[in-house]
């Protein structure tokens, strides 16, 4: 009984954590909809990033996040409009191309200055650890989780309450109305891009305080971001937290009762299934070209 | 060219004759740069009956290429015993049979998804296959599997790959003419345009679509088999491989989407490119691949072929503007 309460627990913090890797691929997919291949080279950079700030100021890594968030929200804008904006009405395989061919070239520059091997950010608290009941919890892991809950909750607020939050669901909805209403629409991208770009990078360092990271991880979380914003629905962070849970759920306990070498096979099963029953994701809105 | 179906199969075999010709000049090195581009122009052609003429897109076709290459070993494994001119043709049986039923199960859930949904969930299979071949025992995945050589003895094994590779491209090549010149490619070029449209006019797509993703899956899969020989020993990582399904959709893209000549044109190219131009460059490799896809999506959408295409257009255009 204790084994399955703690799994759980486990894969809720994995969860969050997903989430919020996950919820900057998402609002690009809504808004834009390009599926940005890069994503997972944004939130490595992000967790670099973090590493670099914290060894040479001595912080605390999660005290970094101001910082690499407006480093990454500068790239991001840059990004979208000197390369992206270039593709994002043409085919989506277009687009999706480009991000991947930049996420290549981002990776091999990664392996030039950061070396191919494998880093880790470690906090002061990092063998701290305290127990509810019978289940056991890292100080590290819920520190992170909660700092993604936070993070996933400004996100929502900005979007739901500000005025940028207001222009960018407009978007999302109707481009060309948008467009009618004096809507920026490029100028709108590029902010979109950037703000998921930062919390991307905000991401990135939650990540590198709870995992080894290496150049050649990126892959893994694009697909991470896909499943969870596939699993979830796009563009809200509700959805992507969903969806988060869920994978994080599923992965530890296929990691406990079937095998540690089994996450991706029932994760893309899951995907897969629900791609074909609930093409929009379990929170999202109809989602129609994906069928 | 397709008025005089004739006179295209004789050019088409002209040309494979030269090639086959080829490595009684070429020195080694280049042999096996040739069954390289052979090879990837095989793998290309075959997955552009499904990705090119109906516009389905797979990220994932290395998975034909493992459960091929996998199927026929483990079958050749048994059958040790038989004389290796026969052993070749039982794998491709064996490994073709596999892909078929792979593809022909796997189409009914992925095949009603598009686009890029797609794309991700074949990159999908791709992972799950690989992941599953490596750990069930069984399928010696991480133990790895070797492959009698099948090569006369008379002959440079490197020298029977490069034909047999070409003898494989030219079968492929001349499948899929034949597919897209016939009722059924004009209905997958309708399932690209429109799919609802060539639905609603009687097309029947699903079964189109199934169709072509299994032609396109066997074909990859015998590539795959034939792949595995010349290698002679593999393992899951050495023939499910990401930049497999990634090249893929480069070659046709870089050559010309949806067309014959494109994925053959996009094949031979970066395969050059990658093999002798960046040879000395390994650090360099992924770097420069990136960068050849920003460009070509930036620069030229259409691939090769589309840029020429536009710029005889332009020309033509040119041409008949002064007499206004």
């Amino acid at each position: 009984m204790n084994l399955v309460v703690q799994t759980l627990a486990d894969g809720l913090v994995l969860g969050g954590i997903y989430a919020l890797a996950a919820v900057g691929f998402s609002l690009i997919f809504g808004v834009l909809h390009v599926i940005n291949l890069s994503h997972g080279i944004l939130v490595l950079l992000g967790a670099y990033l973090a590493l670099i700030l914290s060894t040479s100021l001595r912080i605390d890594p999660l005290l970094t996040m101001p910082a690499v968030m407006a480093v990454l929200f500068v790239v991001g804008y840059a990004y979208q409009r000197l390369l992206i904006q270039r593709a994002v009405d043409r085919s989506p395989l277009g687009s999706m191309l480009l991000t991947f061919g930049v996420a290549l070239m981002l990776q091999n520059t990664m392996i030039w200055v950061f070396s191919p091997d494998m880093k880790s950010i470690t906090p002061g608290y990092a063998l701290a650890s305290f127990k509810l009941g019978a289940i056991s919890f890292d100080a590290v892991r819920v520190s992170c989780l909660l700092a993604s809950l936070v993070m996933l909750c400004c996100l929502a607020a900005l979007l739901k309450f500000s005025a940028l939050g207001r222009v960018i669901r407009a978007t999302a909805q109707q481009t060309l109305a948008a467009r009618l209403c004096g809507v920026n629409v490029r100028h709108v991208y590029a902010l979109t891009f950037a703000v998921s770009a930062a919390f991307a990078g905000a991401s990135g360092i939650v990540i590198g305080i709870i995992l080894p990271f290496s150049p050649a991880d990126e892959g893994t979380w694009t697909l991470n971001a896909f499943v969870v914003v596939v699993l979830g629905g796009v563009g809200s962070p509700a959805g992507a937290l969903i969806g988060g849970l869920l994978l994080g759920m599923v992965s530890t306990l296929t990691a406990q009762y079937i095998g540690p070498s089994f996450p991706n096979v029932t994760m893309f099963l899951l995907l897969v299934l629900l791609l074909l029953v609930r093409p929009q994701g379990l929170l999202g809105n109809a989602f129609a070209p994906s069928r | 060219m397709t008025q005089k179906p004739a006179a295209f199969v004789a050019v088409i075999l002209g040309c494979a004759v030269v090639l086959a010709l080829a490595p009684l000049v070429l020195p080694p090195f280049y042999v096996r740069v040739g069954q390289l581009m052979l090879y990837s122009a095989g793998l290309a052609v075959a997955w552009t009956i499904l990705g090119g003429f109906a516009g389905y897109a797979s990220f994932g076709h290395a998975a034909f290429i493992g459960v091929g290459a996998f199927a026929a070993g483990l079958a050749e494994e048994r059958l040790a015993g038989l004389p290796p001119a026969l052993l070749l043709p039982i794998g491709m049986l064996v490994g073709g049979l596999a892909c078929a039923i792979l593809s022909a199960v796997v189409a009914y859930p992925i095949l009603r998804l598009r686009g890029t949904f797609f794309a991700i969930a074949m990159l999908g299979v791709c992972h799950v296959c690989a992941e599953l071949n490596n750990n069930i025992d069984a399928l010696q995945g991480s133990l790895g599997l070797n492959f009698p050589a099948v090569a006369p003895a008379a002959w440079d094994p490197a020298v029977f790959f490069y034909e047999l590779y070409l003898a494989a491209g030219v079968v492929v090549f001349l499948i899929a003419w034949q597919i897209q010149r016939s009722r059924f490619g004009a209905g997958l070029l309708s399932i690209r345009e429109d799919e609802d449209t060539a639905r609603m006019l009687g097309v029947p797509t699903e079964r189109y679509k199934r169709i072509a993703f299994v032609a396109s899956a066997v074909l990859t899969g015998l590539l795959g088999v034939i792949y595995a020989h010349s290698l002679g020993y593999i393992t899951t990582d050495s023939v499910y491989r990401d930049d497999t399904n990634l090249s893929l959709i480069v070659y046709s893209l870089l050559g010309g989407m949806g067309t014959l000549f494109g994925p053959v044109i996009g094949a031979f190219t970066l395969v050059f490119i990658t093999q002798v131009v960046l040879a000395r460059l390994l650090d360099f490799h992924l770097f420069a691949t990136g960068l050849l896809l920003v460009l070509l999506v930036l620069a030229a959408p259409g691939g090769v072929l589309g840029f020429v295409k536009s710029w005889r257009q332009r020309r033509r255009a040119a041409a008949t503007a002064p007499a206004e």
